[in-house]
């Protein structure tokens, strides 16, 4: 097999921080090359390299010297790189939420009638849109996935997204090499699975691929060489047959990791929120008459395969969704979900669209802290007669922000930093930090560590189990990593379509949680 | 709970400010004390005389960019065009053809000059074409009272004032009035269906739904969703933006000849000031908004818009016993509209849908 990407001697830098140096790599035809590497480890800037993104041109290009299919390359943007048969399949997803599926899929591609073609060429070409949904359906089916190519991206639940994007680059008959940021992290186990299928059936029609994932066990399994990034340098390489999980994780950390684990121990069943017939409608991922109590002081872990309605929840209580049904939070009903006089009362969700709805990306470190307690509690106001124009209190924030940084090891170059240069971990961190801020009673997390390396996942479900215990807060996490669920957790709920199917302690045996996930009766339980 | 909710949905519909200007309408009309055929023709007469011009708003609606107030440009190029052709004494349908060519032209390049400020100016698109239609008219204005006459020599001195330097207020376009419009008139009783204008306005219609579904056209829609992910999806986004404002450009020169052959003069210094205005406020008036248009938003807002428009300064009169006060009843439903519509947009776009 010949090599189709080769990459010699790539150095590239921002503002004089090397962000990789010295990167030899190459990829040949029908091979899975997998990438990992920590957040940080310049994955996504090698990444960006080989794309073609502008924002490498913009801070100064690269040195070195990367050939793809024997001919040297150096993108001007991501056009080029489409031309010349690279995809990429984004971890932030490259979907036009506006557009239907079918629409997103063959954007750029679309059928065109011939007539039209001869009169005008095809980019002015009529698009022929019945054509068009019929092979975005046929690409689907080939993924087993089942969706309406007319429904509009922005109501379809993040797992399903993921593969559309993936469909996206498949259904190009062009594709040469595709590269993979991270396509796992939003799938459960399952649709992992189905995915890695996918690839090797990619790379059987000798397309290459680079796959980069978190997951070290889907690395293990599907690639036939590992490359590991650290600090911007190429660490260590394996070759299929020498890819162990532990080696590569210590390449990764440069030490060994301690995973998190929570104490069992016994509650009281005091309920602190009580959901009845509760329903939130959130399209592909609907909560439909649930019935939970969630005892103070627990940490409640939230499972279900992806659209049975685990994410919804929360966002049912910051009224994202309309909401029906009853609920009760400190043996109070509260009359309408509204998530100003929710935060008040001491409840708090942190959402599993990160980007999107947790963090201000373009505000500083500091104003993402300290902005739910601003603007709900008043409580870095600037202490005088003129309380009512909200002048912020300078040295308050400083003080409370630096213990937040120190406290939950937030590492950045400053608190005036914008939180949109932070990696995914430490962008994490700033969204904890801002609940505690407000200290709620009731802590909902989603998915709190997605799309996060190994070591700072840790960190971050310590930090929860530190929380819990040292404040008493009732903290719901809401995740498809059972294995992480069942460290962390008092008891373990799975929802199975929207409603609460079984609760079982985290102790229950993988094969009783797959079970109760795909919603098998039968299964023996304790009465928690 | 339910009902409010249905409410609730009911108000934030597209279809809230359409709603709001046929009840209006309605009473305006009874106000008015109008004939429902006078009102028809002329709204029929607006619809062929603004149509092209409210399209002309669709496309960089869809691109993302807001309303163009600065398809005035488009509409200054066309008349320079056709002062160019009368300047010269270019007659009849020669003549026509001739400002067409002209007016393109300039329209293209002027597009692709707006174009390149926009790029510059992303998500601030609406107050700079707003400033750009006033730069553009200024620089208009001086080459026209100025330029003619000086340094620019006319061969016809009808249309210079007598003091030999400047256009004249009103140019009369009598050698091209009426060519087309009188084409296919057809009668119903009282009402007047000039039925080879409407299909030319329909005809654009059908360009721009044509061009909306092209490839060229879901990169526009893309470009108008997301121009980050646009980007990475390997789209040339400032390409874009810049072909949809040379586009609109030039659809607003042929609007505004197709305005102005249906008047048959033109005032040279305001024939094309209120265009972006009473174009974006009858675009908006058909239920469209700063971030989605649709063609039957365009063709809708412009009948209920104009009806309103008709009727409203009569109605005003009868009301108020004031003749004064129907210009101001017109300024006031333009700019009302547009207030209204962005007011009502926003409040659904913040709703998490």
């Amino acid at each position: 097999m010949e090599n189709i990407l080769e990459i010699v001697n790539l150095n590239k830098s921002y503002n004089g921080i090397p962000a990789l140096s010295n990167i030899n790599l190459s990829v040949k035809a029908g091979e899975i090359h997998g990438i990992v590497g920590a957040n940080g480890s310049g994955k996504t800037t090698l990444m960006n390299i080989l794309f073609g993104n502008p924002i490498i041109r913009e801070t100064g290009g690269y040195q070195g010297q990367i050939s793809f299919r024997g001919n040297k390359v150096n993108f001007k943007n991501c056009a080029e790189a489409i031309r010349q048969g690279i995809g990429m399949v984004h971890q932030e997803f490259a979907l036009i939420p506006d557009m239907t599926v079918g629409e997103n899929i063959k954007l750029g591609r679309e059928n065109t009638h011939s007539l039209t073609d001869r009169l005008f060429g095809r980019k002015y070409s009529f698009i022929d849109r019945k054509q068009d949904y019929e092979n975005a359906g046929q690409t689907l089916r080939r993924l087993g996935i089942s969706v309406d190519v007319g429904i509009k991206i922005i109501n379809l639940s993040v797992n399903i997204r993921q593969f559309i994007e993936i469909a996206r680059e498949i259904d190009r008959t062009d594709l040469k090499l595709l590269i993979l940021d991270e396509p796992t992290a939003v799938l459960n186990k399952n649709d992992g699975l189905k995915l890695i299928e996918i690839l090797k059936d990619m790379s059987d029609h000798k397309i290459g691929i680079i796959f980069i994932s978190h997951r070290l066990e889907e690395v293990q399994y599907v690639c036939d060489k590992v490359s590991v990034l650290r600090d911007g340098k190429l660490v260590s390489q394996y070759a299929k047959g020498n890819i162990y999980v532990n080696n590569l994780a210590q390449d990764m950390i440069g030490h060994t990791i301690n995973k998190a684990a929570a104490e069992k121990r016994e509650m009281e069943n005091k309920p602190v929120i009580t959901f009845k017939d509760f329903s939130v409608k959130m399209p592909g991922e609907e909560v439909k008459n649930l019935n939970l109590s969630v005892y103070k002081g627990e940490i409640l872990g939230l499972t279900s395969l992806s659209g049975h309605g685990k994410l919804a929840l929360g966002y049912g209580m910051m009224d994202m969704y309309p909401v029906d049904g009853e609920v009760y939070f400190e043996d109070k009903k509260l009359v309408k979900m509204n998530a100003r006089t929710n935060i008040i009362k001491g409840m708090y969700v942190l959402p599993d669209d990160r980007q999107g709805l947790g963090i201000l990306a373009d505000q500083s470190l500091e104003s993402n802290i300290i902005f739910t307690g601003n603007q709900i509690k008043n409580m870095f106001i600037r202490d005088s007669a003129f309380n009512f124009l909200g002048f912020i209190d300078h040295r308050k924030t400083n003080l409370h922000v630096y213990k937040m940084m120190l406290d939950l090891d937030i590492k950045c170059t400053s608190i005036k930093q914008k939180v949109k240069e932070l990696s995914g971990g430490n962008q994490q961190k700033v969204c904890i930090a801002r609940a505690l801020t407000v200290d709620p009673k009731l802590l909902f997390v989603a998915e709190p560590t997605r799309g996060i390396d190994i070591s700072a996942k840790e960190k971050i479900l310590n930090m929860l189990i530190e929380i819990n215990r040292s404040r008493n807060t009732t903290i719901i996490i809401a995740s498809s990593e059972l294995d992480e669920l069942k460290r962390v957790c008092d008891r373990i709920a799975v929802m199975v379509e929207g409603k609460i199917f079984k609760i079982l302690s985290p102790d229950s045996s993988d094969v009783d949680f797959g079970l109760v996930l795909s919603g098998e009766e039968g299964v023996d339980c304790e009465k928690l | 709970m339910r009902i409010k909710e249905e409410a609730s949905r009911l108000l934030d519909s597209e279809y809230m400010v359409p709603a709001i200007f046929i009840i209006l309408s309605y009473f305006a009309w009874q106000f008015s004390g109008l004939t429902g055929s006078f009102v028809f023709n002329q709204v029929v007469t607006r619809f062929i005389r603004d149509g092209i011009l409210v399209l002309s708003l669709i496309i960089p609606v869809v691109a993302g960019m807001g309303l163009n107030f600065a398809i005035t440009v488009g509409a200054m190029a066309i008349q320079t065009a056709l002062l160019i052709v009368i300047a010269y004494q270019v007659e009849g349908i020669k003549g026509i053809l001739l400002a067409i060519i002209i007016g393109v032209l300039l329209s293209l390049v002027l597009g692709y000059v707006i174009g390149r400020i926009l790029n510059r100016v992303k998500g601030k698109e609406m107050i700079t074409t707003i400033i750009i239609g006033f730069l553009f008219n200024s620089i208009y204005q001086l080459i026209f009272l100025v330029g003619f006459g000086t340094f620019i020599p006319v061969a016809n001195k009808e249309i210079i004032l007598t003091r030999g330097i400047g256009v004249r207020n009103t140019v009369d376009l009598g050698m091209y009035r009426n060519t087309i419009d009188k084409l296919g008139l057809f009668k119903i009783g009282e009402l007047e269906i000039p039925l080879f204008m409407i299909i030319i306005v329909l005809l654009f219609a059908a360009i721009i739904f044509y061009i909306l579904h092209t490839r060229f056209g879901q990169e526009v829609k893309a470009v108008g969703s997301n121009m980050q992910t646009s980007e990475i999806l390997g789209i040339n986004t400032d390409m874009i933006r810049i072909k949809v404002m040379i586009l609109s450009t030039i659809l607003a020169a042929f609007g505004q000849l197709a305005y102005l052959q249906n008047i048959g003069m033109f005032d040279v210094y305001t024939a094309h000031m209120n265009a972006d205005i009473i174009s974006c406020a009858a675009l908006l008036a058909g239920g469209a908004s700063i971030k989605k248009a649709r063609i039957r938003h365009a063709l809708m807002g412009i009948f209920l818009f104009h009806t309103l428009f008709i009727v409203s300064p009569q109605a005003g009169q009868n009301l108020f016993n004031n003749a004064a006060l129907g210009e101001y009843f017109r300024s006031f439903v333009a700019y009302g509209t547009i207030a209204l519509a962005l007011i009502i947009n926003i409040k659904n776009e913040n709703k998490f849908s």
